[in-house]
């Protein structure tokens, strides 16, 4: 039971704390207000017993695959934020200026809506196991421990990318967005699945050389999407939601590196 | 900006959790391996006394009812010959040795053994779930305290890292504290070897900059001192001239110009100096500053009557606590520079104003004012509008409102410079508050 919880909850703990660590190390970074982490927090717990009490309600909805629906139209959600805010950020980068109170909102969107759909998954859970024999000490123990591990990852990966200089940062906050919102459209592909609509199949299984309980399985996860036994369909998704935000944010890149390269040959009197 | 205390709590916190939460579960897997170890032995055990009893006084013992373990005795012939109460009546399909099976609907931990002395099989098994929750219950008795003492941990890192940054927040108290003109040089009692050279190096930037700032204030006092005995001297030998070649008396004429503009220069320079908040020798008392304005006005009254400008005084007493000597010179500036810059038969105007907080003195005038442009440098030291192509004709060395802003300064008041009456001319008005004006006063 206790192993079951901690996996659990790293499980759901990792992906939301790295999601929060990057946001707001750039922001701090990018000399940008952190003001809205507090409604963001506030929102994501709201979220999650909201979301978690009304699970029976939500899993009966459109045929009873509304819990897979909902799951995964919150994946594509904040994979558009998250679109949005690496362009934001490439703009910040290149035109330091007060961050607006629509990005501020979609900072706050994003990162309600991931705790939610971690939040309410972790709700349930405890919720279910708390009145069983075999739960109780373990089931709490093992949720600490596995809320301890999550934290203590995200609080020391926050630090480290601080410790970069502001364009290393950027390009390792923008490449680790990326992996994580294409891991996000995996996962949305993958409720699709479970939805019936979108094809199953398995294209390999790498749980031996990696299991995805494990806890380096469980880190990937969170940062690159990792699943061990994917399927076409989310390997496509995949491939198609990183390459589309990678491609994004190298064209606003492109375009702001143009736009100061006629200033620096001004510069020099060319 | 980044807190160093929270960086060192949270980072020594996380690292603490991570690795004792780590160890935590590494142990709890270990120790779950060994426990399965024993039960494991356990069964094997009962399982050897089982097969190893005669089956005839078997038969007349009464079976075991044991919920949580079952056996069943096979005989020679491959009969069941005795059972205990839950265990199933049929043949449990297991194969040699451990195994995990379903049935009666649990999963059991199942021992087949084959005694190859008198040919029994004993099937003997265990439920995982209450094999499993014994063995969870001893475990977690060790890890429990690793969780429940984190708090603890975070509480000691927390006065641990506050202590080892008293220093830095003692000496971050002392520079806040320090006023503006305190170049004295900080010293912290136990400095820590980290903090010693950073100490050190503002000590000598302090003790460097009081020198620099003293050289320059010695200087200019001393230049300014020095250069009035010869320009005495000057004039002395001038007025000489004038009755010695009295037919060179318009080359005479600019040279006492000149010498003039230098003595003012110098006299200004001194005055400078004198009124630097920092070192001014200030005895303030109650005085009006109406007294004081028509004083002034009356000294300088054939001056604006020269220049056909009419001068009014109006308001209260303006009563201040204020140094007069410092308060004269203010006054005498600011009407000084309205003569200068408005055109003759203009108008100045001096207002006294008493607030319920604060005691207004504002001096307008309707000459030409000034551009919005230039109006951030007035109060810059040498910084003339227009330089000596200013439309008044007249000299000055630009040091005028920079002595008025030391002295407004001195008294804790504020300056600020407006369009004058109707948007014509310009207004300097300047604000002594009552707090300073009563409460320093007692």
């Amino acid at each position: 039971m206790l192993l079951t919880s901690v996996i659990i909850i790293i499980r759901e703990v990792l992906e939301a704390a790295f999601l929060i660590s990057i946001l707001l190390s750039l922001c701090v970074q990018l000399n940008l207000t952190r003001h809205w982490f507090k409604w963001s927090l506030a929102g994501g717990v709201a979220g999650s017993i909201a979301l978690g009490s009304q699970f029976g309600w939500v899993s009966n909805l459109f045929g009873g695959i509304g819990q897979e629906l909902v799951d995964a139209g919150l994946q594509v959600f904040i994979y558009l934020c998250l679109l949005y805010i690496c362009f934001k950020f490439i703009d910040h980068y290149f035109k330091p200026s007060a961050s607006n109170a629509t990005f501020r909102a979609i900072l706050t969107a994003v990162i309600a809506c991931a705790m939610t759909r971690e939040g309410s998954e972790i709700y349930i859970y405890l919720l279910a196991f708390q009145d069983l024999p075999e739960g109780g000490i373990s089931l709490y123990s093992g949720s600490i421990i596995g809320f301890g591990i999550g934290l203590s990852c995200c609080a020391l990966f926050y630090y480290w990318i601080l410790s970069f200089s502001v364009s290393r940062s950027l390009l390792l906050g923008c490449v680790l967005l990326t992996t994580m919102a294409s891991g996000m459209m995996l996962q949305a592909a993958k409720m699709l699945i479970q939805a019936d609509l979108l094809p199953d199949g398995q294209l390999w299984d790498s749980n031996g050389l990696l299991a995805e309980e494990s806890l380096a399985g469980q880190l990937l996860y969170a940062l690159v999407g990792y699943e061990a036994t994917p399927a076409p369909a989310q390997l496509m998704i995949y491939m198609a939601s990183g390459l589309t935000m990678a491609g994004v944010m190298i064209a606003r890149y492109q375009y702001w590196r143009h736009r100061q390269l006629p200033k620096e040959a001004n510069q020099y009197g060319n | 900006m980044s807190s160093l205390r929270r960086f060192l709590i949270v980072s020594i916190l996380s690292v603490l959790m991570l690795v004792n939460f780590i160890a935590a579960l590494h142990g709890y897997k270990s120790s779950m391996a060994e426990a399965e170890k024993l039960f494991d032995q356990k069964l094997t055990a009962m399982a050897l006394q089982l097969s190893s009893v005669p089956l005839r006084s078997q038969n007349n013992s009464p079976a075991p009812d044991n919920e949580h373990m079952v056996f069943q005795l096979f005989n020679a012939d491959g009969k069941l010959a005795w059972r205990s109460v839950h265990a199933p009546d049929q043949y449990i399909a297991a194969n040699e040795g451990f195994s995990e099976n379903n049935f009666n609907g649990y999963r059991w931990r199942t021992l087949s053994y084959f005694n190859f002395v008198n040919g029994h099989r004993i099937m003997i098994a265990e439920r995982m779930d209450l094999r499993y929750r014994l063995a969870e219950r001893v475990i977690l008795e060790s890890i429990v305290p690793v969780v429940v003492v984190l708090p603890v941990a975070a509480l000691l890192i927390w006065l641990i890292v506050g202590h080892g940054l008293k220093s830095l927040e003692l000496l971050a108290g002392i520079l806040r504290k320090k006023a503006a003109d305190d170049l004295s040089v900080v010293s912290i009692d136990n400095t820590p070897i980290e903090l010693t050279p950073v100490i050190a190096s503002m000590n000598s930037l302090l003790r460097r900059l009081d020198d620099s700032f003293e050289r320059e204030r010695r200087f200019s006092a001393d230049a300014a001192h020095e250069l009035r005995t010869p320009i005495s001297a000057i004039k002395m030998h001038l007025h000489n001239l004038r009755d010695e070649y009295p037919e060179h008396n318009s080359s005479l004429n600019s040279l006492e110009r000149d010498v003039d503009r230098l003595a003012h220069l110098v006299e200004q320079m001194l005055l400078l100096h004198r009124t630097t908040p920092d070192h001014y020798p200030a005895k303030f008392e109650s005085l009006s500053l109406a007294a004081l304005a028509s004083e002034i006005i009356a000294t300088n009254y054939a001056d604006f009557s020269k220049k056909e400008q009419s001068i009014e005084l109006h308001g209260d007493e303006g009563r201040v606590s204020g140094d007069r000597f410092a308060l004269r010179i203010m006054l005498q500036n600011l009407l000084n520079n309205a003569y200068k810059y408005t055109q003759r038969g203009g108008f100045i105007k001096v207002v006294i104003d008493t607030g319920p907080d604060s005691v207004r003195l504002t001096v307008s005038d309707n000459g030409p004012g000034i551009s919005a442009e230039v109006k951030s440098r007035v109060f810059e030291r040498f910084y003339r509008v227009g330089g000596d192509r200013h439309a008044s004709g007249s000299s000055g060395c630009g040091l005028g409102l920079s002595i008025v802003e030391h002295i407004a300064e001195l008294h804790r008041a504020s300056i600020s410079m407006s369009e004058g009456e109707g948007g014509i001319g310009l207004a300097f008005t300047v604000v002594f508050p009552l707090s300073f004006v009563f409460g320093e006063l007692t």
